[in-house]
């Protein structure tokens, strides 16, 4: 098996079981030692402040809006982006046609596919230049920070030279494009479950829990 | 040291603060929500995140650090950050900063590093069950002589201790019959005209501030309220009052 097929097959499968299993090992961590040592969760548990918290948050109707109307809107489309381009891109659902799932659902149109890929990188862009240059988050930035921050765009590039054949022109790069794409998506894969990205589960356990502490002290959650 | 730090959080490290160093994005939002940060001119140290890094860094370190490590921990936990909170409303994932400077706090205690008036403080309730030294003697004395005073301008004026049945069981910050008798006597005028159906108890349990609480001291801080339930079950009153 040369290299390609190797990252195509077997790499693929094994980042996505990593991705996923490791994932839901993240959130029965967190359960089984939450129910010995968090007991305070439990006691005092209430579905309708988890409930509320989380709506809060997902949707923008939180407090962060006004205080940080910028980033927060930033963030929002960074997210949406993140989401929707990897899941619903025509592209990728035909190859999820043509696997052994032979999965399909219907797609986003290339073009808006395209433009949330360019949206995307500029985000990341302002986002890592905010890191560099305000003082505040330079300070609380981590080497993991600036490093997931590329982690997470660098699909998204090697994904927009795949389809527009940007580097094509230049020869290892213009020749491996697919399996640079393939690489970097299946880097961010594992990644999820070991580093912060796994706030993508966690979020929900983090803002349940402190929702309940929260809501039942009046506060606003 | 690393070995007593190690055991003391250990088993005090819940699955949500190893969440929290975890999944915390660095992103700042929560720095404009803090007044320690307005209040010096949106210094980049005073971001709420920032201050927490400490415990992730003990932690990394499996307790390897020293005196003049601790002391700045120490500096951080007390003057810059008073738990009120406040980030935690802002924070995207909700992660409670102040639940995390309360277990440093809590740290520092167990290694013996508290603020002087506070560890004075502990030992008074642990003594006295309240955190000004008063003993159940000068209490209930000072109790009397405030209705004694009160009696005079309004006739009648009877301020209960120990009264079985009560509705209401009132408590006090240890302060007051110390040095400000006079607000019980104003609150003891209030309810005599309001005809509240109140009292006081004569047993530890009358001190409403849990000082404790500060330092982490979880277990004094439990003693303390637990005295007020207790007396508030002995009087059998349907609720507790405090003050502040
Ligand atoms: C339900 C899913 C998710 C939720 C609720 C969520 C939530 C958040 C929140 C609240 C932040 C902090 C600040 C901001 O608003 O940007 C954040 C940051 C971030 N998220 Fe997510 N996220 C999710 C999924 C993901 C996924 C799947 C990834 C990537 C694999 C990801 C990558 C990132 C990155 C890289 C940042 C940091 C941005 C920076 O450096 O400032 N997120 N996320
Ligand atoms: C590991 C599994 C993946 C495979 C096999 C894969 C495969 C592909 C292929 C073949 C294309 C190009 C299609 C064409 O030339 O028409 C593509 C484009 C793209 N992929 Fe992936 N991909 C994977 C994962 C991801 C992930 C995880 C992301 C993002 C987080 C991503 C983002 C993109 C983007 C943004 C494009 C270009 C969309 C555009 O410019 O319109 N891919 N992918
Ligand atoms: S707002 Fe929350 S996630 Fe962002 S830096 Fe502050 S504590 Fe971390
Ligand atoms: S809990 Fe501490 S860090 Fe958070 S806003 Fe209050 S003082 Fe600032």
């Amino acid at each position: 098996m040369d290299f390609f097929s190797f990252v195509e097959g077997p790499l693929l499968w094994l980042a996505f079981l990593i991705f996923i299993i490791g994932s839901l090992i993240r959130a029965a961590m967190f359960l089984s030692v939450s129910t010995k040592k968090d007991k305070i969760i439990y006691q005092h548990f209430s579905w309708k402040y988890v409930f509320a918290t989380l709506v809060r948050w997902i949707l923008p109707l939180n407090k962060d809006l006004a205080k940080n109307p910028v980033f927060s809107i930033l963030g929002y489309i960074f997210h949406i982006c993140l989401i929707i381009v990897p899941i619903w891109y025509a592209s990728h659902i035909t190859l999820w046609e043509e696997s052994r799932f032979e999965w399909s659902w219907s797609s986003i149109p290339d073009e808006m596919a395209d433009w949330m890929t360019l949206i995307f990188l500029a985000i990341v862009i302002f986002f890592l230049l905010r890191r560099i240059f305000s003082a505040d988050i330079r300070l609380i930035s981590t080497f993991s920070d600036y490093l997931l921050l590329i982690v997470t765009a660098l699909p998204f590039l090697t994904g927009y030279f795949l389809t527009h054949g940007t580097l094509d022109s230049i020869g290892f790069l213009g020749d491996n494009m697919q399996l640079l794409h393939m690489l970097s998506a299946e880097l961010m894969l594992i990644l999820i479950p070991f580093t912060k990205l796994s706030h993508y589960i966690l979020f929900f356990f983090s803002r349940g829990a402190s929702g309940v502490e929260f809501g039942r002290r009046g506060y606003s959650i | 040291m690393s070995q007593e730090i190690m055991e003391f959080l250990k088993p005090r490290m819940g699955a949500r603060f190893r969440m929290w160093l975890n999944i915390c994005a660095h992103c700042g939002l929560c720095a404009n929500t803090c007044h320690y940060y307005t209040a010096n001119d949106n210094d980049p140290k005073m971001i709420p995140s920032y201050k927490v890094r400490f415990l992730k860094e003990i932690l990394r370190k499996k307790g390897k650090v020293d005196k003049d490590y601790l002391q700045r921990v120490y500096d951080t936990v007390y003057y810059e950050c008073n738990m009120c909170r406040r980030c935690t409303l802002y924070c995207p994932f909700a992660i409670d900063i102040a639940l995390m400077i309360s277990l440093l706090r809590a740290l520092l205690f167990s290694q013996g590093i508290a603020p002087e008036g506070l560890v004075k403080a502990i030992e008074n309730y642990k003594e006295f069950g309240n955190q000004m030294a008063v003993t159940d003697e000068d209490w209930v004395e000072t109790v009397k002589w405030c209705e004694e005073e009160m009696a005079e301008e309004l006739e009648g004026l009877k301020i209960p201790i120990d009264k079985k049945g009560a509705k209401m069981l009132y408590t006090v910050n240890a302060r007051e019959p110390m040095f400000y008798p006079q607000d019980m006597m104003e609150v003891a005028k209030i309810f005599h005209v309001a005809g509240e159906d109140y009292t006081y108890c004569s047993k530890p349990g009358w001190d409403d501030t849990n000082l404790s609480m500060f330092c982490g001291d979880l277990k004094t801080s439990r003693m303390i309220v637990e005295n007020t339930f207790k007396r508030a079950d002995e009087l059998e009153v349907e609720q507790v009052a405090i003050t502040e």
